[in-house]
């Protein structure tokens, strides 16, 4: 079923409708509010509360959007929330220490064929990975959106609700703080 | 503008550049500058390596039983409210009913207890207070009939489930 289609669906009140959003966004929305929270455990419940908020909200949907923008808007909004209550500081500052199981460590796949290329490809992927889970919130968040999402700048800045400019400055910092910390690991793009 | 301000303004741009995030003018900018200087190119080169690294991410996996769990539990929060509200218009309707029943039925009450009420001479106080009465019973009666159909339906709805 087109996006479209089951969004007119669940607009007119039928939760059938539900099902094929759910399972056409899952992978990303997680993904997102993954990136976000850190925690698969809190990011699988702020999923459920962002499909809530959806079948509550959708009357108020205006069908010229972008619905990904708009899912994704509501997304950050309950993650922010939830951060706000649960650990404030983290929308501030980076934080310092890595999850417990590795988080998106061990997640990571490898494009590579031989045996010691993945092997290569999979320690640069591990260190890349570690390096996002160590950026400020606000830059896992934009890049995000930018390289797994592959929103355009214009629709990061619905989600962000900020201005273009600041989206951009966003981004390159983001870019450059993150290619900081794989230069400190030694690694990095030299290799 | 001078080569090295342009060397300057480009190297700001080239991790937007590897981000695929600058219009098309910028990016030929960008292409032509690279072509003549070797450290923008190396560079620029840098960046995209970390863009390609951000783009093979993979995905994580939720588990398997969220999608289920997701839908379930929105369809059932939706319901849950929807019975709050119908129970809000209930217990409303039914207090105004009580009130309408309370202002209705007094003149009617006077009307044909009027010899009654005068030979017991009741006085504009003591009417107030038999409709305070009055009033109070009616409300309680509205308010307690809409808490046991609420419960009544919670308690249902929690056998179903």
């Amino acid at each position: 079923m087109e996006i479209e289609a089951a969004v007119s669906q669940l607009r007119r009140g039928d939760l059938d409708a539900l099902s094929p959003l759910i399972a056409r966004y899952q992978n990303r929305l997680y993904r997102y509010l993954l990136r976000l929270v850190r925690q698969p455990a809190e990011a699988e419940d702020l999923f459920q509360q962002t499909w809530l908020r959806v079948a509550e909200k959708i009357r108020s949907y205006d069908p010229a959007r972008n619905f990904d923008a708009w899912l994704f808007t509501l997304a950050r909004n309950l993650a922010f929330d939830h951060l706000r209550r649960i650990r404030p500081q983290s929308l501030a500052q980076p934080v310092g220490e890595e999850s417990k199981d590795g988080g998106l460590v061990s997640q990571l796949a490898s494009s590579s064929v031989g045996p010691f290329d993945q092997l290569l490809a999979h320690e640069r992927a591990t260190r890349l990975a570690g390096a996002i889970e160590n950026l400020p919130m606000i830059y896992r968040e934009v890049l995000s959106l930018r390289f797994e999402e592959e929103m355009k700048l214009e629709e990061i800045a619905i989600v962000l609700a900020a201005p273009l400019s600041t989206v951009k400055s966003r981004l390159r910092r983001s870019l450059e703080q993150l290619r900081g910390m794989l230069d400190a690991y030694g690694t990095g793009v030299r290799e | 503008m001078s080569h090295s301000d342009e060397h300057a303004e480009i190297l700001k741009q080239l991790p937007l550049s590897a981000a695929g995030s600058l219009d098309a003018d910028d990016e030929a900018r960008i292409a032509r500058h690279a072509a003549i200087c070797p450290d923008c190119a190396n560079e620029l080169e840098r960046w995209q390596l970390v863009a390609a690294g951000l783009r093979r991410l993979a995905t994580p996996q939720p588990s398997l039983a969220l999608f289920e769990r997701t839908r379930t539990m929105v369809v059932e929060q939706l319901a849950a409210k929807a019975e709050q509200r119908q129970n809000r218009i209930a217990l409303t309707f039914l207090v105004l009913f009580s009130w309408a029943v309370t202002l209705v039925s007094w003149p009617v009450f006077r009307l044909a207890t009027d010899g009654l009420l005068s030979i017991f001479d009741i006085r504009f106080r003591q009417m107030w207070l038999l409709f305070a009465i009055f009033s109070g019973l009616a409300w309680l009666t509205g308010g307690s009939a809409a808490l046991l159909v609420s419960m009544r339906r919670q308690h249902e709805r929690r056998l179903e489930l």
